[in-house]
């Protein structure tokens, strides 16, 4: 069969050519077929996922298009006709208390960090990390209950009413903090509760600078601050990617956050306000979202720039950490 | 002032801010361990009894519990299967498109808002059902489970020395059988980690439960395709209502599922390194 | 014909642009101890991985050329290196028994999943001949269900060979197998091979002339992938004919 190939197409090339199909088809052997239809089976939940909130959205967007993001108003109502929405006060909420949270999370991350590895005597490091893993690992609905009987009273005492009292003329303090339900509120929640996972970046990132640098720094008489200065701006890529990572995290909580933001439809910058975020609505909508001809779609879009969202910053956020790691391995 | 002294000065300022920052990011996790304590222990040491194992109208989270243990048991019928064959891919090719391309869904899905999947669920499993039940809630939690248990594979086998690799494969084995029949029992106790790991997070998801599950406190559940109840769910449910009577029972209900985190992450985290979040 | 158990025609190893073996002839005689020796890092072990295709663990690996174990060559198409790697065993620089199986079940476990075996009975038979073979019987037999962890280093590769053994290969390949044992161990390890030349054809890679002197009847001085020379043992370290090998041989050349 061979020999009949080779008289027509000159023997010695097709040889590597065979060889090649040969090799390739033996190449796919057992292991391959059964792992293989697992992995296409994710990557085809992940898909349908996405399809399913686009198809559910759709009504949505025939209805209003792509204003539904860009309005703030939610009338909801018996008659189909008389029904608005607009998404834009969620989205607020979600980028506002995001935000907010990766305010919190930068300095402690980064001092966590520094504060690990270099302060610490050995036998301690492990305890602290160990701490900072089981903050990243807690049920978030321990933080929701532990932030409405504990946090936000704190809060609202200490912090937002004293600052309320005083400094109201500045706009980000102007609204009035009854019940201390508000973005701020969320803010910090979130912010501790997202600490956790830049610091694990961070600190990574941090442990692996090559020794050398953290010599050379010494040798050059630096005091400790200067040196760390050095060394964090070293290692820059890796805080970014740290934050963006963090804010990923930090939109998609829902639990903790729909119970201390009030939930309420505000678009208002002052940070004693409550808000909603995209995922906070969607937990408390989503229940009584049947009745409403034309609320559902809604929920759907903003589930999907939820998604969309999340799938931007984790993408970056990992394309950035990749990148600095492969350039500056020594 | 000497520049030497500004500069002491500042040394001095830079340590204590880090130190101040540290703890402050440090001191909730104390602050709500404490709080759950304080305030749940009196709760369950009532009457312990008919509290683990009373229905909701008598006092108690049993039906909970147990639903949150069959949900527990459920994700991972469902996803502990696709989670190691995936994980295992991802280890074997690793510079393959598709490998890669795995790399990056599985890290994406790790961070993943859990809302939408549970949403989803919903979407494909509760709706054409047409009820809640425990099966649509194992199904996201599932997709939740999966990457930390794939991750988690991955990363214990990438830490078998080549040397094991190349005995087996020297031994005249297929690469199917090199891969399950010696590197993957080689690796078990990596894997094992990474299953409590993801079975620890997975109990303590709400978020994936609230259109999908129902709800169940009543009474015991006796059917995966019927509405079942779950711990972190009860304690969401109880705290948005004005009574203090629930509040009290959230609160009791938050300490049994702090106990119960504690106690798998905590020697799992003390007999290993490093923790994927 | 099949004088020789392996034999190589123009032999040329790749990774990737850079060429490892530059066109190797050797022609290993069967019931013979073979060592090829040469400075660290100059591919014997890639030569060795060669003869059993488990140089095909490393993506960036190519070869050319042709190697012929007893008379067939292994790299044609129509062979599946797994039959050539239960044909052909090997033996590593470090002692590797898996941790995680018990003594037994190391020197069952090819026995096993090779389905080489049909019962309980055969298999207690085959790795107690396994582990005789391998000269370690004697030392394992009241503790075959414990662990290697429990057992010295020369005594873990004992059970690396017995691991081998028990496959009933024809030809034995050792990277540098006492690189890492202590002295006593070695020479066990030395002895042992002695003994069994008289059943199997080895091929020894070792990084000290010494231990080729001590144990080889033929030697093949590797250096910058190509044989330098090679021949009988007695003559090639007594008169040496190239002055590489000479200097090599006296401890000159590292």
């Amino acid at each position: 069969m061979f020999r009949f190939f080779t008289l027509f197409t000159g023997g010695r090339k097709m040889k590597p050519c065979f060889n090649k199909i040969f090799k390739s088809v033996r190449r796919i052997d057992t292991f391959q077929i059964i792992t293989l239809p697992a992995v296409i089976f994710v990557f085809l939940l992940f898909v349908l996922m996405l399809f399913v909130y686009f198809y559910n959205a759709l009504p949505a967007f025939i209805r209003e298009g792509l204003a539904v993001y860009f309005k703030n108003i939610w009338q909801a109502s018996e008659e189909p006709g008389k029904e608005y929405y607009g998404l834009i006060a969620a989205i607020w909420g979600t980028v506002y208390t995001s935000m907010i949270a990766i305010l919190i999370a930068l300095p402690i991350s980064i001092a966590y960090s520094v504060f690990v590895i270099d302060y610490v005597p050995k036998k301690l490091k492990n305890i602290f990390i160990i701490v900072s893993d089981m903050m990243a690992g807690l049920p978030t609905i321990i933080y929701g209950i532990w932030g409405v009987f504990a946090l936000v009273p704190f809060l609202q005492k200490y912090i937002m009413t004293p600052l309320y009292k005083n400094l109201s003329f500045i706009p980000i303090f102007s609204y009035p903090p009854v019940t201390g339900y508000s973005y701020f509120s969320a803010g910090v929640l979130l912010g501790i509760m997202v600490t956790p996972f830049a610091s694990a970046v961070i600190r990574e990132a941090y442990q692996m600078i090559p020794f050398t640098y953290r010599e050379a720094a010494i040798s050059l008489g630096l005091t400790r601050y200067e040196a760390t200065k050095i060394l964090l701006g070293y290692i820059k890529p890796a805080i970014f990617s740290g934050m963006i990572l963090a804010f990923g995290r930090a939109v998609g909580e829902t639990v903790a956050v729909s119970l201390i933001i009030g939930n309420t439809f505000n678009l208002s910058p002052s940070l004693f306000a409550p808000g909603y975020t995209i995922s906070s609505l969607i937990a408390n909508q989503f229940g009584n979202a049947y009745i409403y001809r034309h609320m559902l779609p809604v929920l759907y879009a903003g589930g999907l720039s939820l998604f969309i969202i999340g799938l931007i910053v984790n993408i970056v956020g990992l394309y950035l950490l990749r990148r600095w790691q492969e350039n500056v391995r020594i | 002032m000497s520049e030497y002294k500004i500069r002491k000065g500042k040394e001095i300022a830079f340590t204590i801010s880090i130190t101040i920052l540290t703890f402050l990011g440090i001191l909730p996790l104390f602050h709500i361990i404490a709080t759950v304590f304080v305030n749940g222990l009196p709760v369950i040491t009532k009457e312990s009894f008919t509290f683990l194992t009373g229905t909701f109208s008598n006092g108690g989270i049993g039906p909970a519990i147990a639903g949150t243990f069959i949900l527990i048991f459920l994700s991972s019928l469902i996803g502990l299967p696709v989670a190691l064959l995936v994980g295992v891919y991802a280890y074997e090719y690793p510079n393959s498109i598709i490998g890669k391309a795995t790399e990056t869904l599985l890290q994406i899905m790790l961070e993943f808002p859990t809302i939408l999947v549970g949403v989803f669920a919903m979407s494909i499993i509760a709706i054409p059902m047409g009820t809640y039940s425990a099966f649509a809630g194992a199904f996201a939690l599932a997709i939740i489970l999966m990457p930390y248990v794939a991750v988690y594979t991955q990363e214990a086998m990438r830490q078998i020395p080549f040397t094991y690799r190349e005995a087996s494969f020297g031994l005249g084995l297929s690469r199917i059988k090199v891969i399950f029949r010696i590197l993957v029992p080689l690796s078990k106790r990596g894997i094992l980690t990474g299953v409590l790991i993801g079975m620890a997070k997975v109990a303590g998801e709400t978020a994936p439960l609230l259109f999908t599950i129902g709800g169940l406190y009543e009474s015991y559940p006796v059917s995966v395709t019927k509405p079942v109840g779950a711990v972190p769910l009860l304690i969401y449910t109880l705290v948005q209502s004005p009574s203090k009577g629930n509040h009290r029972m959230a609160w009791g209900a938050s300490l049994i599922l702090l106990l119960i985190f504690l106690l798998i992450f905590i020697p799992i985290r003390v007999s290993l390194k490093e923790v994927k979040l | 014909m099949n004088k020789y158990a392996i034999e190589t025609k123009d032999l040329k190893i790749y990774y990737g642009r850079k060429e490892i073996i530059k066109g190797i002839n050797l022609r290993i005689p069967k019931h013979t101890i073979f060592a090829i020796m040469g400075p660290s890092g100059c591919g014997k072990s890639t030569l060795l991985r060669a003869f059993n295709r488990l140089l095909e663990l490393n993506k960036d690996a190519r070869i050319e050329g042709e190697v012929l174990v007893f008379g067939k060559n292994i790299y044609a198409h129509n062979v599946n290196p797994i039959n050539v790697r239960r044909e052909i065993g090997m033996v590593f620089q470090y002692p590797n028994p898996f941790p995680h199986l018990t003594i037994y079940d190391n020197v069952a476990l090819g026995l096993k999943l090779n389905n080489l075996v049909k019962n309980k009975d055969e298999m207690n038979k085959r790795v107690r001949w396994a582990l005789e073979k391998a000269s370690l019987w004697e030392e394992v037999k009241d503790r075959l269900w414990r662990y290697p962890a429990c057992l010295s280093g020369g005594q873990k590769q004992r059970l690396v060979i017995a691991r081998t053994l028990a496959l009933k290969p024809k030809i034995l390949l050792m990277d540098e197998p006492t690189a890492n044992i202590d002295p006593v161990g070695t020479r066990n390890i030395e002895k042992l091979l002695f003994e069994l030349k008289k059943d199997y054809t080895i091929v020894l890679v070792t990084h000290k002339p010494a231990q080729a002197a001590r144990t080889s009847d033929y030697v093949g001085f590797l250096y910058l992938g190509k044989i330098i020379e090679v021949g009988q043992t007695k003559n090639v370290f007594k008169k040496p004919k190239n002055e590489l090998t000479k200097k090599y041989v006296t401890g000159i050349l590292v």
